[in-house]
């Protein structure tokens, strides 16, 4: 498994390996890494935004439920994006702005999945001095089947 | 209470969950969505501009707002058996440590198309001051069979 063992918290430390604005091809892959997500990363991830559903917490509720089981709340897209991506990527680049985002839901992923991500940039503008980036993201479970997928808004540090 | 889409009206509101913002929630939700962005952690490079803008001190990461979002739409579809399809959101104002924040959903349209039922929901997430931090639109699908 491609999954990196210790997740890099410094996003300065390998700021010089990752693409500025101007070297973004729109269109072009990034490069992205497998991810098995866990029942306890999933709610780290609820615990962070106060999320406290059974459907996340109690399997027993959860297997009784229409899911069938423990899923994970549809935001968690926020935590794949960044564990499906290498430190190289240039969503860590320090001062990277989030400037806005929509996102699709298909259906929920769920603990033990493998989840892949097809990502790029689709698009990049200049808009009052600011360099702007627009990404096109698509995750999938080890069956293929499409998660969500979204498109975002970043402003570049300059 | 549980809703169904024939009781909706337009206009009809929701009122999501308020979330207190400090150093440690922030500190929390990059921990949670593994983004270590020094705009959440660092308050010396905080003072910096970015390009036109400078915050003054750390932000707390945009798509915890989206998160808080999220938190309401399913808290309100779940027991409808409704589905929470689709989330626009943008940021208007930063949020700070000490700040306390609550989304609001309001009912914007109803649309029956020919497999399905939708409801369109204005979103946004006010502070403390009643001040729009972040605003968007959502779509929650009510399948027939529920």
């Amino acid at each position: 498994m491609a999954q990196a063992e210790v997740f890099e918290t410094d996003f300065w430390k390998d700021a010089n390996l990752r693409k500025v604005w101007d070297e973004i091809v729109p269109g072009e892959p990034r490069k992205t890494l497998p991810y098995v997500l866990t029942r306890e990363a999933i709610q780290l991830y609820c615990r962070s935004v106060g999320e406290n559903h059974p459907l996340y917490f109690d399997e027993a509720y959860a297997k009784a439920s229409p899911y069938g089981g423990l899923i994970a709340p549809p935001s968690i897209h926020i935590l794949l994006m960044f564990s499906c991506t290498p430190a190289d990527d240039w969503m860590r680049t320090p001062g990277t702005v989030n400037a806005g985002q929509s996102w699709s839901y298909n259906i929920p992923a769920r603990p033990g999945d493998t989840i892949t991500l097809q990502a790029r940039a689709l698009d990049k503008f200049i808009k009052r001095e600011r360099l702007f980036v627009v990404h096109d993201n698509v995750f999938f479970n080890q069956r293929g089947d499409v998660i969500c997928s979204g498109r975002g808004q970043t402003i570049r540090p300059m | 209470m549980t809703t169904s889409f024939d009781k909706l009206s337009t206009g009809d509101t929701i009122d999501g969950p308020s979330f207190a913002v400090s150093l440690e929630s922030i500190r929390l939700f990059c921990d949670g969505s593994l983004d270590y962005n020094p705009l959440h952690l660092d308050d010396n490079y905080m003072k910096n501009s970015f390009g036109k803008t400078n915050f003054g001190g750390i932000i707390m990461h945009g798509m915890n707002n989206f998160g808080l979002i999220t938190r309401m739409l399913t808290d309100w579809a779940y027991p409808a058996g409704a589905i929470h399809r689709r989330l626009e959101t943008r940021w208007v104002k930063p949020v700070k440590p000490g700040d306390t924040i609550q989304s609001v959903g309001i009912i914007k349209a109803k649309q029956t198309t020919e497999k399905s039922r939708w409801v369109l929901i204005d979103v946004l997430v006010k502070n403390q001051n009643d001040e729009k931090v972040a605003v968007g639109e959502a779509m929650v699908e009510f399948p027939l069979t529920a």
